[in-house]
């Protein structure tokens, strides 16, 4: 795979401190890594080591206590909420790991949101564009049911349609497979590869499953909100084996 | 955004019971703040119509006649002249009438009072007719001379039936004692606490009983198409009427009846005009009107503020219940703006709907009661000078009551909507509720 020179995200030398009333609890203590565009990242670690925190800074979702994060050649520090919020907008697509979809609008609305807001699109090309991708997702025929009326892997393939809809450059997914059986898990994977080559969308998602990691570039390992290498999915496979799994 | 719509309106169904609650108790609060302005409304318009009409004119050309220095009389002279200069400077005029005034001993065998006595030519005034509720007797009775209409508290207290003959007393310009007969031809029912001190007999024996000349009268009562013309009116007829060489008195905003002891301080003789208002002749109905105002005021503020609790408080329930939901959309990029339209939008589509249907309601219910002529109880009908009560729904108040609740929700629901729209989105995600 070529990457080109200037990476999409660049993290630098980045802290995030929760504050548990008195008591300071880092999640992260000083994470550098540079994610080029294309790339299919996995990150591990064990509960705890700080995956959440670090998908939530790249996603703008939250701000880092110390330390840059750039996304997009953007130093979100130097961004107004306003501006952070059209970058998670246009620029990045989120999958949720307990789905969160609007349970008052049914799938294609869903699917339909992001485009709304981006205002980009007529109704007859996001019509076109989100039949598409539920097609892709296996989800055609349930275009008109409520979230409610869906099974978990059916859910989380409707947030997987939600997030790849506006076709961002960058995907994050938080354990988008830990609340599905292994088959449905592995079809959300797949779905990702599929988008990942065609398309060329940078894919960055943690995971606990040493399975869904051989399916990455690359697996960035993190503990104790430090990472502790980048190695590639075999090495990362085998390390997790030598750990007792 | 039409899906913004769309997702208020889902959510709205979503929480049936709440939307149920929280709406019907709105139009609630609509509805008996609308009912209540009616019953205000229609107080103030039956009141002031009674009183307007058996009382006092909406502007009224009355004055004293003046033998010597210190007797006066509540006389204007040549009134025929007078109405016709009235008539002609005025084209706010509805219609006009004229009345006789004076102030006499009303006895009878077994007991006596001392009541105004109004001279009335009742053929000349339908809108007395439509006033006055004859219980016994022909009010058109009273265009023969030595007839006397009375209340049906006074024939209590006097024990006089229709056909009985009375006499009534009154000193006279010259100093003299005038007696003159008159028969009940009427007894009128009761209009609240005028009914006791007005009596009507016809103009041409209240001039018999103090010996006037025929174009003479106690005050010309001027009714008005608009009564927000009043001011205006009364300003030109001073100019035109001292222009057509009547002299005027000052302006006294006071009942005729308090101005005896002024006029007889002064030196001067003969005739002179006074021009007052209703307010000025009946101030007792404008307080209670001021009153009545600063009720409905006061109880539209307290249902305000109850609304308004209520409403904040079942929204911050709403939206903490959705705080996940804000912070999803916050994430895929939804601005903060767009977050706080959204449940205004809700709070709005929820307030209009209720307010709606509780004026709707409220203006069936207050026509229904007007309809059924429900009889107002006692302490009511003395204010309301009118027995029935009658709601009136006006336009202007049903739009006030809808706008100010509906506005009062709004402004209530931006606290919340604005706190959620502010939360950080991975915060508002991770929110447990
Ligand atoms: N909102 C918060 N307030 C306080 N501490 C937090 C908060 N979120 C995370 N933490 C702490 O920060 C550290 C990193 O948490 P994070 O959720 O990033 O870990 P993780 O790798 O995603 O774990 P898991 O695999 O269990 O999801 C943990 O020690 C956690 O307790
Ligand atoms: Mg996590």
């Amino acid at each position: 795979m070529s990457l080109s020179a200037e990476p999409i995200v660049s993290i630098n030398e980045v802290t995030k401190d929760y504050h548990l009333g008195k008591v300071v609890v880092p999640a992260l203590r000083g994470v550098t890594l540079q994610v080029h565009p294309g790339e299919f990242i996995s990150i591990a670690g064990p509960s705890g080591s700080g995956k959440t925190t670090l998908l939530n800074l790249i996603g703008c979702v939250d701000t880092a206590t110390s330390g840059v994060v750039r996304v997009a050649g953007k130093d979100t520090k130097q961004l107004s909420e306003r501006k952070l919020t059209d970058l998670r907008l246009h620029t990045i697509g989120f999958i949720f790991q307990s789905f969160n979809l609007v349970s008052v609008l049914s799938v294609f609305q869903n699917v339909e949101f992001p485009l709304l807001l981006q205002k980009k699109l007529n109704a007859s090309q996001r019509r076109e564009r989100v039949m598409a991708l539920l097609e892709q997702v296996g989800l055609a025929n349930h275009a008109k049911h409520r979230p409610n009326e869906l099974s978990g892997g059916q859910r989380q393939r409707v947030a997987v349609a939600r997030a790849l809809v506006t076709q961002p450059q960058i995907v994050l997914a938080d354990e988008p497979t830990a609340n599905l059986d292994s088959v449905t898990g592995q079809q959300i994977i797949d779905l990702m590869k599929a988008m990942n080559r065609e398309r060329g969308t940078t894919f960055i998602f943690s995971t606990h499953d040493a399975k869904v990691m051989t399916h990455a570039n690359a697996v960035v390992r993190l503990a104790d909100g430090k990472v502790l290498d980048r190695v590639t999915p075999a090495e990362a496979g085998v390390a997790l084996a030598a750990g007792g799994h | 955004m039409l899906q913004i719509l769309l997702i208020a309106f889902r959510n709205l169904l979503a929480h049936r019971r709440r939307t149920l609650l929280l709406g019907g108790a709105i139009a609630g609060v609509t509805a008996v703040l609308i009912v209540l302005m009616s019953v205000t409304n229609g107080m103030k318009a039956t009141m002031l119509e009674s009183a307007t009409t058996l009382m006092s004119g909406h502007v009224n050309v009355g004055g004293f006649y003046k033998v010597t220095a210190g007797q006066s009389a509540p006389v204007v002279t040549g009134y025929p002249k007078l109405i016709e200069t009235l008539k002609k400077e005025l084209p706010e005029l509805d219609y006009v009438s004229q009345r006789g005034r004076g102030w006499a001993k009303l006895i009878s065998d077994t007991s006596s009072v001392h009541v105004g006595i109004s001279g009335i030519d009742v053929e000349g005034e339908p809108g007395f007719r439509k006033i006055i509720q004859v219980r016994e007797g022909r009010l058109d009775d009273l265009n023969q001379p030595g007839t006397i209409l009375i209340f049906e508290e006074q024939a209590k207290k006097l024990e006089v039936r229709v056909g009985d003959t009375m006499t009534i007393s009154a000193p006279t310009i010259r100093g003299t004692n005038n007696t003159l007969d008159v028969r009940v031809v009427a007894i009128a029912a009761n209009v609240g606490m005028m009914s006791s001190w007005n009596t009507f007999v016809p103009s041409k024996s209240l001039r018999d009983l103090y010996q006037l000349k025929d174009d003479t009268t106690g005050a010309v009562y001027l009714y008005l198409k608009d009564m927000k013309d009043i001011p205006a009116v009364q300003q030109r007829l001073r100019e035109k009427l001292a222009e057509a060489g009547y002299t005027l008195m000052d302006n006294d905003p006071r009942a005729f009846w308090m101005k005896f002891e002024v006029v007889n301080r002064e030196s001067w003789t003969g005739q002179k005009l006074d021009i007052t208002n209703w307010e000025d002749e009946i101030s007792f109905v404008r307080w209670v009107v001021q009153a009545l105002s600063f009720l409905t005021g006061f109880l539209g503020f307290v249902l305000l503020v109850i609304i308004a609790v209520g409403i904040m408080n079942t929204l911050w329930i709403a939206i903490r219940e959705r705080t996940r939901e804000i912070g999803t959309l916050r994430a895929i990029g939804m601005q903060r703006r767009r977050v706080l339209v959204m449940f205004l939008t809700e709070a709005l589509m929820l307030s209009l709907t209720a307010t709606l249907t509780g004026a709707a309601f409220a203006s069936a219910l207050c026509l229904f009661i007007n309809a059924q002529e429900v009889r107002a109880p006692e302490v009511v009908q003395v204010m309301l000078l009118t027995e029935n009560w009658f709601l009136k729904v006006e336009p202007g108040s049903v739009t006030l009551a809808v706008t100010l609740i509906t506005l009062c929700a709004m402004v209530v629901s931006l606290i919340p909507s604005f706190l959620a729209a502010r939360m950080k989105p991975v915060t508002a995600m991770h929110h447990i509720g």
